[in-house]
C-alpha cells in the first residue's frame, strides 16, 4: 500500500478508508448527473481531530481533497475532479448541544437538515433554511453551498443562519470563524466561505441559529389556468409589501410528474400552474393578509383557492412540492436543473422566454421554483442515453442562464456553480471580479487542493462529461 | 419506458431512510449506492467480486427507500431480484437452510414448534445458554426472543372454521405464526369473530414462500403461492386475511412472482383480496375501552409500513382497545430482524437492534410489533438488555383487552 493511504488508514481506521474501484464508482457522482469523476479514495473521519488529521496529511502529498455531505448538490460540487479524495461525513452527525440562552445549535457538519428542525420542534423552534432536499442534505452541505429553501423567502437563506464555524484550512490547520454574538469582528470571513462549495475550507463544526415558530401559519393552494396569470400574480403580492414565508409555483409538467410520485395531494390534471403560498406570524395580521392575497389571485383569474385544512395535509402539500425534482424520474429517464434568478417583475417574460426556448430546442421543460425570490428551476428533460439530447438540453439551459444575467440576474440562486456553470461565470462576472476571486482562492488555498476545478473557470478541467 | 435502474435521478432523498446507510455511512450501502452498483453488476461482469456482492446482500429489503422515493425506484425489489436470481449472490447459512426446510410443510412446523418449546424447558435453556457462551453470532440466540409458554398444536389445528355457508374470511395462518405464534392466530380469528366476520382455517393453505422466493427457490415460492391460490379460489371465502407483515407483503406480491406464468391473472385477483387483520380490524367498529393501564410503544414491521403504507391502523386499534401510546423515535426503521437477515448478517442486525432498543421511550411497558421476526428479535434485543419491557403483537395486546372486558370467552387460557 501507498504510505499517503496507510496513514491514511492509521488515522481513521481501515474500515473507513475505501479504495475498491466499484465502492468509488457510487462516490462519482452526486445529483448532477451530466458529469462524473472517479475519486482516488474515500475517507470517513469519525470526528474533527481526525478530519484535520486526514486533510494535513494529504496535503503533505499534495493531494486534493473534496468534501461530501450527502451528495445531493445539483450543481456537480461533491464530484471529484483530479482524482480527489473524498473526505465524507457520514459518521460525523451528532447534535452536539442546543444552547437554548443564545438560540444557537451546535452541530457536527453530517448532521441532516431535517434533523435539526426535528430536535427544535417539540420546543416551539425550527431550523428555517428548508432546501427541498432537506430531508437527506447535510448541514456541512448546506454551508458549502448557501442554501435556501421555500421558506427562506421571509426568514433568509443558510449564510443568515450560520453564526461561527470550525473550519480546517488547505494544509490542515484549524480555524474558527465568526462568533456566538452573530456580528463579525473585522473582515466578515465566515461569510466569504458561506457559499464558497468546500474550494476554501471544510467545516468540521458549525453553529446555527435557531427560530421561534410563528403562533399562526396558513398555507394555500392558488390554482391558475394560465401560467401568465399565476405569474402575474406572484409579482402582485410581491408588490403588496406582504413578505409570505413562501411563495412556490409549478407548472403543467411539474403537477402531472409530483401527481405520480410519492405524495400526489389531488391537484386537478388540467391545471396550467398551481402556487403554494405561506403566510405565518401574529395570528390577526395573517388573517388580514391571507384576505389580501386571495383578493390579489382572484384577480388574476385564479380558478380555486385552497387553504391546508390541518397540519397533515399542510405537510402534504410540501412534501408534494419537495419531492418534484425526484419525481421527473417518472416522467423521463434524466434530468438537468436550471438555477436561474431574475428580478421578480419579469417573471411573466421569463417563463415565455423558457417556453420558447423549449420549443426551439424541441426539449420539454418543467418549471417548479421559488417564485417569491425569482428563483427560477427550469427542469430540462432528456435521455443521457441520447448524446445529440444531452447537447439539446445543454444549450438550451445557457441560453436559460443567458437570459437571466441579460436582465439583471444571476445564474445560481442556491445550487451553487459547482462543475456545472464553469462556463456561464464568465458571463456573470467582469474579468475584475473574476479575478479577485482568484485571489481570495489563491490566499486560502495556494495550490489549489480543495475541490479543485470547480466555481473558478480553470483552463484544463479533468472530468470525463458524460456519455 | 423507462426501466426501473434508470429512473433513479441521483438525487438521494433516500439516503436518510436506508438503515444500512445510516448505521455505516457507506454510499455502497445506500440504496442510491446499491443501484450503482446493480447497473455495474448487470454491465460488468467481469468486474463482479465477493465484496459487491456483498454491499448489496445487505439489503434488508426494508422497502423504507422506496417508499420515500419521488421516482418510485423499486430498489428494495430489485435487490431482491438480484438475490433471487443471481448465481454469485450469497446463499443462505446453515441456520437460514434448516428454518426453510421446517417451514416447508406442516410436519416440519411441528418440529420448529417442539424445538421451540424443548428450547424453554429447564435444561432446554441451560443447554442454549452454555452453546451461546462466547458465540455472539450464532442463530440459537434467537431462542431468547420466543415467546413463553409454546403451543403444543400448531394453529391450524386450534381454530375450528364457521362452518356454516362460504365463510367471510380466508385466514392465512403462516409458517412461524403458525407454529410459534399460534396463539397469535387464535387471537386473531376471535377477534375478527368479534367484529362480526365468519373465519375458516384451510388445511390446504401452504406458507407463503417469502423466504423461498428470496433465498434463490423461486420455482418452490410459485408452487405454494398456485397452490395458496387455488385454495382460496375454491373455498368461496371473500378475503384473505393475514397477520403477520412479512406474509402480507409477499402475498400482496404474487403477481410479480407469478409475472409471465398462466397464473398471473389469478394472481392479480388474489392479491386485491388479501388484507392485514389490523386493516380489517379497524374497519370495523369495535367497541372503545377503558383505560387498561399499560403504555405500549408501536414499532412499524417494513412490510407493513414501507411496502403497504399500514401505519395508523395499529395505533388507532391500541387506543380503541384502551391503551396508552407514546412513540418511540423512528418508529419505522428496520429493527435488524428483516426475515432471516439477522442470521445471516449477525453485526449489521445487531446494530440496528441496538438502536432500535435503545429508542423505546422509558414510560413504554409493552413493544407493539406485528410481525414474527421483529418480535422474535427485539424480544431477544430486550432480554438481553435486561429491561422487563416485552414485545406483543398488537392481536395480542387487542385480545387481552377485549377479553378482559368480557367481551371473548372468558378462560381462553393459554395451553
Ligand atoms: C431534490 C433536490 C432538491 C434540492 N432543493 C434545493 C433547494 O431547495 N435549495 C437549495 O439550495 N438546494 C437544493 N438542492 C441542492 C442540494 O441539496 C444542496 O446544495 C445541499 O446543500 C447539498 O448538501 P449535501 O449534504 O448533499 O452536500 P454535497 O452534495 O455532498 O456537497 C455539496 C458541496 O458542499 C461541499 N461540502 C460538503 N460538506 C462540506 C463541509 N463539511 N465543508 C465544506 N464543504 C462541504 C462539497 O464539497 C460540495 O461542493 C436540492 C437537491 C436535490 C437533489
Ligand atoms: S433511488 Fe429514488 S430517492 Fe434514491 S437517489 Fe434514486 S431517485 Fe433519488
Ligand atoms: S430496502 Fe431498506 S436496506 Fe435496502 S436499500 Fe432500501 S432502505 Fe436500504
Amino acid at each position: 500500500m501507498n504510505e499517503w493511504l496507510s496513514s491514511l488508514v492509521d488515522i481513521v481506521g481501515a474500515p473507513y478508508v475505501i479504495t475498491h474501484p466499484a465502492a468509488l464508482k457510487t462516490y462519482a457522482q452526486d445529483g448532477y448527473t451530466l458529469a462524473s469523476g472517479m475519486p482516488r479514495a474515500v475517507v470517513m473521519p469519525g470526528n474533527a481531530e481526525e478530519a484535520r488529521a486526514v486533510v494535513k496529511h494529504l496535503y503533505r502529498h499534495r493531494i486534493p481533497v473534496v468534501a461530501r455531505g450527502a451528495g445531493t448538490s445539483l450543481s456537480g460540487g461533491a464530484i471529484p475532479s483530479d482524482g480527489a479524495v473524498v473526505l465524507h461525513f457520514s459518521r460525523m452527525r451528532t447534535i452536539r448541544h442546543i444552547d437554548w440562552t443564545n438560540q444557537i445549535v451546535q452541530v457536527d457538519p453530517g448532521v441532516i437538515n431535517a434533523e435539526v428542525t426535528r430536535a427544535l420542534e417539540p420546543y416551539g423552534y425550527f431550523y428555517a433554511p428548508d432546501p427541498s432536499s432537506q430531508q437527506a442534505c447535510t448541514i456541512g452541505g448546506n454551508f458549502a453551498e448557501n442554501s435556501g429553501g421555500p421558506h427562506c423567502l421571509k426568514y433568509g437563506v443558510t449564510l443568515n443562519h450560520i453564526v461561527m464555524a470550525d473550519v480546517i484550512l488547505a494544509n490542515g490547520e484549524a480555524v474558527r470563524l465568526g462568533s456566538l454574538a452573530g456580528e463579525p469582528e473585522g473582515l466578515d470571513w465566515l461569510g466569504v466561505l458561506v457559499g464558497s462549495e468546500g474550494t476554501l475550507g471544510i467545516a468540521t463544526q458549525l453553529w446555527l441559529k435557531m427560530t421561534e415558530s410563528p403562533t399562526q401559519s396558513r398555507t394555500l393552494a392558488a390554482l391558475f389556468d394560465e401560467v401568465a396569470d399565476a405569474s402575474e400574480a406572484v409579482s402582485d403580492v410581491i408588490a403588496s409589501g406582504i413578505v409570505p414565508a413562501a411563495l412556490e409555483m409549478m407548472d403543467r409538467l411539474a403537477i402531472s410528474a409530483v401527481e405520480r410520485g410519492s405524495y400526489p395531494v389531488g391537484y386537478p390534471d388540467d391545471l396550467a400552474a398551481v402556487l403554494l403560498l405561506e403566510l405565518d406570524g401574529e395570528a390577526a395580521v395573517v388573517d388580514e393578509e391571507v384576505k389580501l392575497v386571495i383578493d390579489l389571485m382572484q384577480r388574476h383569474h385564479v380558478r380555486q383557492v385552497r387553504e391546508a385544512q390541518s397540519l397533515e395535509e399542510r405537510a402534504l402539500w410540501w412534501a408534494n412540492r419537495k419531492t418534484a425534482f425526484g419525481a421527473m424520474g417518472l416522467i423521463s429517464p434524466d434530468y438537468y436543473v436550471q438555477d436561474g434568478v431574475i428580478p421578480r417583475h419579469l417573471l411573466p417574460d421569463a417563463l415565455a422566454f423558457i417556453d420558447r426556448t423549449a420549443r426551439r430546442y424541441g426539449i420539454r421543460i418543467a418549471n417548479v421554483f421559488h417564485a417569491g425570490d425569482g428563483n427560477l428551476h427550469p427542469l430540462l428533460l432528456f435521455d443521457a442515453a441520447n448524446p445529440a439530447d444531452v447537447e439539446r438540453v445543454q444549450a438550451a439551459g445557457l441560453d436559460i442562464l443567458a437570459y437571466c444575467v441579460k436582465h439583471g440576474g444571476s445564474i445560481t440562486g442556491e445550487h451553487g456553480i459547482g462543475l456545472e456553470k464553469l462556463d456561464a461565470v464568465r458571463w456573470q462576472f467582469t474579468e475584475a471580479e473574476l479575478a479577485a476571486q482568484a485571489m481570495i482562492k489563491r490566499l486560502w488555498d495556494p495550490d489549489g487542493l480543495l475541490n479543485p476545478g470547480k466555481v473558478l473557470p480553470t483552463p484544463g478541467r479533468c472530468v470525463d462529461f458524460r456519455p | 419506458m423507462v426501466s426501473p435502474l434508470d429512473q433513479c435521478v441521483h438525487c438521494g432523498l433516500c439516503l436518510s431512510s436506508c438503515p444500512t446507510y445510516l448505521e455505516t455511512g457507506l454510499e455502497m450501502e445506500s440504496p442510491r449506492g446499491r443501484l450503482v452498483l446493480l447497473n455495474l453488476w448487470a454491465q460488468a461482469p467481469e468486474q463482479r467480486d465477493a465484496a459487491i456482492s456483498q454491499w448489496l446482500d445487505d439489503c434488508l429489503d426494508c422497502r423504507a427507500c422506496e417508499a420515500v422515493c419521488p421516482a418510485h425506484v423499486p430498489t428494495g425489489h430489485l435487490v431482491e431480484a438480484w438475490r433471487g436470481e443471481s448465481e454469485d449472490a450469497p446463499r443462505p447459512g446453515r441456520a437460514q437452510r434448516l428454518l426453510m426446510r421446517l417451514i416447508e410443510n406442516p410436519r416440519g412446523l411441528k418440529w420448529l414448534q417442539r424445538l421451540g418449546r424443548w428450547s424453554q424447558t429447564r435444561v432446554g435453556r441451560s443447554l442454549v445458554r452454555w452453546w451461546l457462551t462466547g458465540r455472539e453470532d450464532s442463530p440459537l440466540r434467537l431462542q431468547q426472543g420466543l415467546p413463553p409458554l409454546q403451543s403444543r398444536r400448531l394453529s391450524r389445528e386450534q381454530i375450528t372454521s364457521n362452518h356454516r355457508g362460504p365463510g367471510d374470511l380466508w385466514l392465512f395462518v403462516g409458517c412461524v405464526m403458525d407454529a410459534i405464534y399460534a396463539g397469535t392466530n387464535r387471537h386473531a380469528a376471535d377477534l375478527l369473530r368479534l367484529a362480526g366476520l365468519t373465519v375458516v382455517v384451510d388445511p390446504r393453505q401452504r406458507c407463503c414462500g417469502a423466504l423461498h422466493w428470496h433465498n434463490g427457490q423461486r420455482a418452490q415460492a410459485q408452487q405454494w403461492a398456485q397452490e395458496n391460490i387455488e385454495a382460496f379460489e375454491s373455498s368461496g371465502c371473500r378475503m384473505v386475511v393475514v397477520d403477520a407483515a412479512g406474509c402480507l407483503t409477499a402475498l400482496r406480491e404474487y403477481p410479480v412472482l407469478l409475472a409471465g406464468t398462466p397464473y398471473e391473472a389469478r394472481a392479480h385477483a388474489f392479491s386485491q383480496a388479501v388484507f392485514d387483520a389490523l386493516e380489517v380490524l379497524s374497519q370495523h367498529p369495535l367497541p372503545p375501552l377503558p383505560d387498561q393501564g399499560l403504555t405500549v410503544t408501536v414499532h412499524d414491521a417494513c412490510h407493513h409500513v414501507h411496502a403497504q403504507g399500514i401505519r395508523h391502523q395499529p395505533r388507532f386499534l391500541l387506543e380503541r382497545a384502551g391503551y396508552r401510546l407514546v412513540e418511540m423515535a423512528n418508529a419505522s426503521q428496520c429493527c435488524g430482524s428483516a426475515g432471516i437477515y439477522n442470521l445471516a448478517h449477525p453485526d449489521m442486525s445487531r446494530a440496528l437492534l441496538a438502536a432500535k432498543v435503545r429508542a423505546i421511550p422509558p414510560q413504554a411497558e409493552v413493544v407493539s410489533a406485528a410481525n414474527p421476526g421483529c418480535l422474535l428479535h427485539i424480544q431477544q434485543g430486550l432480554a438481553a438488555s435486561g429491561t422487563p419491557v416485552t414485545a406483543q403483537h398488537p392481536l395480542d395486546l387487542l385480545w387481552h383487552a377485549y377479553r378482559s372486558q368480557g367481551y371473548l370467552p372468558g378462560g381462553g387460557a393459554r395451553e
